[in-house]
């Protein structure tokens, strides 16, 4: 207030002082009025404190009572002023205010008209992206009612507004070519769904057609259906298997082998089965779940009771279980081989094979479908040399498989004869399943490669040969077997050869089985119970093995002295002499004994044997000892024989046949062979040992003539036999063997007519009589001459 | 044996299948096992000190090989695989001397050109050149027909009534006389012949045993020859005139009636005898003319030699024995031969045995195995 009553009497202040020449202004009024009441209350103040007289006083309180009048009269004035400079200020501020109050609302409008604008500027059609024709081809294609119509005043607008009538005509076109055009799809929908039924009708009519055309083509004898449903089948045969079947099939085609090839198995499973192989080679699937695919298909498949056994088998990790490792490929091939000699229209059937791929270890096996036969199973083997089917062939299936796989119990065996058959040695080692991507694209031009040798190789033709003639062979030797174990002589018919034709003096006492290999139970544990004494049985198993070990760089002692059973010279090695061989034994087990610890024994003294006189008593006093027990010496050294086995001995049979022949002055003689026939009979031929079943003075004196005897049978006579009759081998070997027999413990071959020859050269008489010479030679060989159309004469 | 076959054919199987190969490989095996080796003789005449030993060996296919005994042992090393086997070896040098089994062999100790004798079953005696036959440069696979003899001899034929000829004897053995240059042989024709080397000419016939003979040996000092024969009975006889000087019955009080005395030797002094017979050893003083024993043996003897003043003696049998003159048995020593045809010792004191099997078995004069090995033979 008192601001304000500055302000306002500052303005006021001018015109006082601009019109104090005409009146004073009430603001110097006052200051005057105060002036002079302040000078007479000093004054009054003076005089109370002078102490003068108080005359003055009255004058001076009438002035100052004056005074004080003007002093509120001027403030009245004042009072008033102010007032009315407040209704000047107010009267002043009302149009103010008023024109404020119109402009705001002018501003307000305006801002309302602007937002408004800027609504109208951002405003956007409904259909914003309406394509619309170019306007090129607007002007050039659309009617004349829509071009020449003047839609709007504005030419954009009204060029716009035409080509959206334009278009929308357009649109309304188009419109109604889809709906015809749908209409027209259904229709035909609806003659595809008519022709579809039809279709789907169409195979039962067919596959009845077919079924009413099989008599017929098996009598017109096509075999049509049956070969489509083959080759469907061979599509799905796992490379290997594939190659054997179609090069066995062109080898029947081709050349007119007298086989018959087929596939085998249910082609549902191989197509599953090569879907696996699929899924494993893009490598997403994990072991598990490959398992439970596995077992979801043979779900839907198998019985259950299959379902079983394989669940259970899952939770054996893969590679440790043999039953995944040799999992069988679904399909198998057939194979039925003929006889090929044209005996009548009907051909015989030899034999029937079974192939088998194991899939994991990328082998084939073979095995005798009709195994009506009890020793067929060994009939494939060493079909070709160092083939006995009980090993995997290559390494990759031996480190798969892991340790020592059996194959000698199972029908089926991996032959290498096979592999080459089914080509696995040009596909590569790999199989799909096992190892990176690169291995497992197989190559088409190795493959090719691959089989352009197959063929030159003649492989089908070989192996087919080969499997015709074994069984051929197996077949004429069991025969011959046959009559050897009725005790009666096998007959053939040969011009050519003096002993099919003769009938033997001698007559066959005895033929049995004594061995075959492998054996059903192992030698040792006959070794064991045969032994006379456990210690003595020790020391000669130790001897064994160490004799195995150091071999022959023990001090130049080359241990040669026992020599393999399964050579025709070693042949008696202990049997005729059992006397020795204990002996000389004794002096390498002293050996052996020594150097493996230093303890001296009884026996390590026969050591020196041979060095000093005094030894020898010593020596002979062993000797004796052990002469009693030959028989177990002779066990042992059988056991450690038959480890040395090699795989011509796989699956061979030995046989001991007894000749015996009571001569006029009493003695009867037997003659025992031991005939040792090796699957490979004919190629490789029976092998004979022999030896005489009497006292031993006796049998030494005949040792050379034995042993003539041996190589007559086991060697000479094959030379001078055709071919054409082979498969008769063992019954030459025995009848020839029989009359070597008669003709060498004939009682008077000393006076022999026939078969001797005389010598001009000892016809002189030296002594007076005429001499025939029997024998010749340093190993004093008995001659004998003989007739043949292919051979003038043979001497033994 | 089987080792052999495989190694001659490696790869037999289904590809490239050659089935007439195999059949000749096993035949082959077959007939390498049923060789003999009807002698085997060391050289022993060359002066400087040769540290190997060579051996010559007469084969039961007519073929004659030498062999380097340092080699065969370390082949025979070599091939331990097959530890109750013989080891196959490759002879230095291999000749078909002979049409049928080839039965003797001596050297003739000539020191520039030292020949190689060999006799058998076709009655010829063939000598060789020893050099020759070493330092030959033919591939083995072609050797057999690659040298000809330096000496061939063929035994006469006997003519009979009408001109008819006799087939001509074989041969059984030979001995060689160096001072007299003269080689004598005893013929299947129940005679002995003594041959001229130089002239090549027949100089005696010793005629008088009643069957053919088997060996010969002689006695030089007393120009001398000693025969045995399958007639049982062994003569000595006078080379100057060709008269029987003596019969010595060996086996005259034996049980067995065919008996046979199949070698002589004489010991290097001239006063023993030895006779192997059809039932053992029968050893004669030459000096006194009488028995010094008889021996029996299990099997028929079949070669023998003296090794100074011991006998050696090999048969029917697979064993070495070695007895005393006395006729005390020293050692039974087991040998490769199931039958062994021939025992020889060279200088050094090592012994080849030699028979059945086409096996030499070469034993140290401890009475240790050096080496056994059997010969590979001809192709044929």
């Amino acid at each position: 207030m008192a601001a304000e009553a500055m302000d306002v009497e500052a303005p006021a202040r001018p015109p006082p002082t601009a019109s104090a020449a005409k009146f004073r202004s009430p603001h110097d009024l006052l200051a005057e009025t105060r002036a002079s009441i302040e000078k007479v209350a000093a004054r009054m103040l003076a005089i109370k404190r002078d102490g003068t007289p108080k005359s003055e006083l009255r004058d001076l309180v009438t002035q100052m009572s004056l005074l004080l009048i003007t002093l509120r009269q001027v403030n009245r004035e004042i009072l008033m002023e102010e007032d009315r400079v407040k209704g000047e200020t107010e009267a002043a501020k009302a149009p103010v205010d008023s024109t404020t109050l119109q402009l705001h609302n002018l501003l307000y409008e305006k801002n309302h008209y602007v937002k408004a604008i800027r609504g109208c500027l951002d405003f956007q059609t409904k259909y914003p992206g309406i394509e619309l024709v170019p306007e090129e081809e607007f002007h050039r294609a659309a009617p004349a009612d829509i071009r020449d119509k003047t839609l709007a005043a504005d030419a954009a607008h009204d060029l716009m507004l035409k080509r959206l009538n334009f278009e929308l005509v357009q649109r309304k076109e188009l419109c109604k070519l889809h709906d015809k055009l749908e209409k027209q799809r259904s229709s035909l929908l609806d003659t595809i769904a008519n022709q579809k039924k039809f279709l789907s009708s169409l195979p039962s009519h067919l596959k009845s057609l077919k079924k009413a055309s099989v008599p017929v083509q098996q009598q017109l004898g096509m075999q049509h259906t049956k070969k489509l449903k083959q080759q469907h089948a061979a599509e799905l045969l796992p490379t290997p298997l594939y190659i054997a079947y179609t090069q066995l099939l062109g080898q029947k085609e081709a050349f007119g082998e007298n086989i018959e090839v087929e596939i085998t198995g249910s082609t549902k499973d191989a197509q599953i089965f090569a879907q696996q192989q699929v899924k494993k080679k893009n490598g997403t699937l994990l072991n598990g779940d490959n398992n439970r695919i596995d077992d979801d298909v043979i779900d839907e498949e198998e019985d259950s009771q299959r379902r079983r056994s394989r669940s259970k088998k899952n939770v054996v990790k893969e590679a440790n279980n043999p039953a995944v490792a040799y999992q069988l490929h679904p399909l198998k091939i057939i194979l039925h081989v003929y006889d090929t000699e044209d005996s009548g229209t009907k051909c015989c059937k030899l034999i029937t094979l079974r192939f088998e791929y194991l899939a994991k270890l990328n082998v084939v096996c073979v095995g005798i479908e009709d195994s009506e036969g009890l020793d067929n199973n060994n009939i494939l083997c060493n079909l070709f040399p160092d083939d006995t089917g009980i090993e995997l062939p290559h390494q990759m299936a031996k480190i798969y498989a892991g340790d020592a796989p059996n194959f000698s119990d199972k029908d089926s065996r991996p032959y290498k004869w096979v592999q080459h058959l089914a080509g696995i040695d040009f596909l590569p080692e790999v199989p799909p399943s096992v190892g990176d991507d690169s291995n497992r694209a197989l190559n088409s031009a190795d493959l090719s490669s691959g089989l352009a040798l197959y063929r030159q190789q003649n492989r089908a033709q070989t192996i087919l040969q080969r499997i015709r003639s074994r069984k051929v062979a197996q077949m004429a030797l069991m025969w011959q077997l046959d009559y050897l174990t009725k005790l009666k002589w096998p007959r053939i018919e040969h011009k050519n050869t003096p002993w099919a034709s003769r009938t033997p003096l001698c007559s066959l006492h005895s033929w049995s089985l004594t061995g075959s290999f492998p054996e059903p139970s192992p030698r040792s544990s006959l070794m064991m119970s045969g032994a006379a004494s456990s210690v003595d049985n020790d020391i000669e198993r130790r001897y064994v093995t160490h004799w195995e070990e150091t071999g022959t760089r023990e001090d130049g002692e080359l241990p040669v002295v026992i020599l393999a059973e399964n050579e025709p010279n070693g042949s008696g090695s202990t049997m005729l002499l059992p006397e020795v061989s204990p002996e000389v034994r004794s002096h390498y087990r002293g050996l052996s004994l020594i150097s493996k610890s230093a303890t001296p024994s009884k026996l390590s003294i026969s050591l020196s044997f041979g060095r000093n006189e005094n030894d020898l008593d010593l020596l002979m006093y062993s000797d004796s000892e052990l002469e009693d027990q030959p028989c177990t010496h002779e066990e042992t050294e059988k056991g450690s024989l038959t480890k040395n086995k090699s795989w011509e001995d796989y699956a061979s049979r030995e046989f001991t046949m007894v000749l015996s022949k009571t001569l006029k002055n009493g003695p009867k003689v037997m003659l025992e062979a031991k005939v040792n026939i090796s699957m490979e009979y004919p190629l490789r031929p029976p092998l004979f040992i022999l030896r005489l079943l009497s006292e031993k003075s006796e049998t030494s004196k005949w040792h050379n003539d034995l042993r003539a005897m041996e190589a007559e049978v086991n060697l000479h006579i094959l030379r001078s036999l055709p071919s054409s009759c082979e498969d008769d081998i063992l019954t030459h070997q025995v009848m020839c063997l029989a009359m070597l027999f008669d003709m060498h413990f004939d009682e008077d071959y000393k006076k022999r007519k026939v078969t001797s020859v005389i010598d001009v050269g000892l016809c002189k008489p030296v002594s007076g009589t005429m001499l025939t010479r029997s024998v010749r030679g340093r190993d004093r060989r008995q001659t004998i001459y003989w007739s043949g159309a292919d051979r003038p004469s043979s001497y033994l | 044996m089987s080792a052999a076959t495989a190694q001659a054919h490696p790869a037999m199987d289904a590809r490239g299948w050659d089935e007439a190969a195999y059949r000749r490989g096993i035949l082959r095996g077959r007939d390498l096992s049923c060789r003999t080796l009807f002698r085997a003789v060391f050289f022993d005449h060359s002066d400087e000190p040769d540290p190997d030993v060579l051996l010559a060996a007469a084969s039961s296919d007519g073929s004659l090989a030498s062999f380097s005994l340092s080699s065969c042992i370390s082949s025979a090393t070599a091939t331990p695989s097959q530890p109750d086997a013989a080891a196959l070896v490759d002879p230095v040098c291999i000749v078909q001397a002979h049409r049928g089994p080839a039965y003797d062999v001596r050297f003739y100790p000539d020191p520039q050109q030292p020949l190689l004798f060999s006799c058998g079953d076709d009655g010829r005696i063939r000598g060789w050149r020893w050099h020759e036959m070493q330092s030959c440069l033919v591939p083995l696979s072609l050797q057999g027909d690659h040298l000809e003899p330096a000496l061939d001899l063929v035994n006469p034929q006997h003519e009979g009534p009408w001109g008819a000829r006799s087939p001509i004897p074989e041969n059984n053995a030979i001995a060689i006389n160096k001072q007299e240059g003269s080689i004598f042989a005893a013929a299947g024709d129940a005679c002995a012949y003594c041959w001229d080397v130089e002239s090549g000419k027949c100089k005696m016939t010793f005629k008088g045993h009643t069957d053919y003979l088997h060996s010969i040996a002689v006695r030089e000092a007393n120009r001398q020859v000693v025969t045995g024969s399958e007639d049982g009975t062994a003569r000595i006889w006078d080379c100057r005139g060709g008269k029987c000087t003596q019969v010595i019955h060996p086996v005259k009080n034996k049980a067995f009636k065919s008996s046979w005395v199949s070698c002589v030797a004489i010991d290097a002094s001239e006063s023993w005898l030895a006779c192997g017979t059809s039932s053992g050893v029968s050893v004669w003083s030459l000096l006194s003319n009488e028995c010094v024993f008889n021996l029996d043996c299990h099997a028929p003897v079949q070669d023998l030699l003296f090794d100074k003043n011991q006998i050696l003696a090999v048969g029917a049998e697979p064993v070495l024995s070695r007895f005393t003159i006395n006729g005390t048995v020293l050692s039974q020593i087991k040998c490769a031969p199931q039958s062994a045809f021939s025992v020889s010792i060279h200088s050094s004191g090592i012994a080849a045995v030699a028979g059945y099997g086409g096996l030499v078995d070469v034993i140290s004069e401890l009475g240790s195995h050096l080496c056994t090995f059997g010969s590979r033979g001809l192709d044929k």
